[in-house]
């Protein structure tokens, strides 16, 4: 209902899909860039690009799927589009921007960012979206022998980096 | 297609999922959304302003222009005497033929050498 409202330019309606749909989008740009304030800006541009091309999403039901390949699709951009070093210096400048994050989001981030573009692309879609590799081949377009290495390899360098955190899944929630 | 994952890592990332449903983000970015459709709607009077002046500055060149067209293009190319057979091939003896069938000719030629 919200979808095929905000399809017909309801702002209102928009607003409400923005409202429940801003801590996925800003999570997950979060676990890919590392840096919350950069990870904002980058969901601004996510939800401005989903408004723009509203009338384009054929199949409300496909919403969730559709804005996730549009966040996608922005990160590819803005990785194509900086840089390494301005991408360093940015992540320095932005630095205070974690304190408003959990010590383990922070950590999480820290470890992620010790890897590479890509690997780290193929960690969160699949960790954090549980995305399988073929999904993930889809909507990236890195050969599948790329993402199941960049997974394997991630996933251990992670395990080193987190070590602390080995006990997380055994304690009550 | 199987996808095993480490169970410690999925925790791990279900625990950094943080709450993010502050109003700041919301209000920004349909204030960014307000500001483009202001700048759209500005940017299309300023081209039907301008598509306005142009009309009314070359409106009388554009109609001389066509006055011109219209009586040049149905012209012969070949003065042929007999009236029924100048009416017959008058489709394909005028400037306008000459013109379309230069343009079919040129686009045929593209087609074949560089498609």
């Amino acid at each position: 209902m919200l979808v095929s409202l905000s399809r017909t330019g309801n702002r209102d309606a928009f607003s409400e899909l923005v409202a429940r749909r801003q801590t996925w989008v800003r999570n997950l740009m979060r676990r890919c860039s590392g840096d919350a304030a950069l990870a904002d800006d980058l969901s601004q541009q996510v939800f401005m690009q989903a408004w723009r091309s509203m009338r384009q999403l054929q199949d409300a039901a496909r919403f969730a799927a559709w804005l996730k390949q549009i966040a996608i699709n922005i990160w590819l951009q803005h990785k194509r589009r900086n840089d390494p070093l301005r991408a360093a210096n940015q992540h320095i400048e932005s630095d205070s921007s974690h304190r408003e994050q959990p010590a383990i989001a922070m950590d999480l981030d820290r470890a992620l960012g010790a890897l590479a573009d890509d690997a780290r692309l193929c960690i969160v879609l699949s960790y954090h979206e549980r995305m399988t590799h073929a999904e993930i081949e889809t909507l990236t377009g890195m050969p599948l022998g790329t993402i199941k290495s960049h997974i394997r390899r991630g996933t251990k360098r992670l395990q080193e980096e987190l070590s602390e955190y080995a006990d997380i899944s055994e304690e009550p929630r | 297609m199987s996808t095993e994952r480490d169970p410690q890592l999925m925790a791990l990332f279900a625990e950094a999922e943080t709450e993010l449903d502050d109003p700041g983000f919301r209000h920004e970015l349909m204030q960014s959304i307000g500001k483009e459709r202001r700048k759209t709607l500005i940017v299309w009077t300023a081209f039907v302003a301008v598509a306005l002046v142009c009309v009314v500055l070359f409106a009388a060149p554009f109609v001389a222009a066509a006055e011109m067209a219209t009586a040049l293009l149905p012209s012969s190319l070949v003065s042929i005497e007999a009236d029924w057979l100048q009416q017959l091939l008058a489709p394909v003896n005028s400037i306008a033929a000459a013109i379309a069938i230069g343009f079919l000719t040129l686009r045929k030629l593209y087609r074949r050498l560089f498609r």
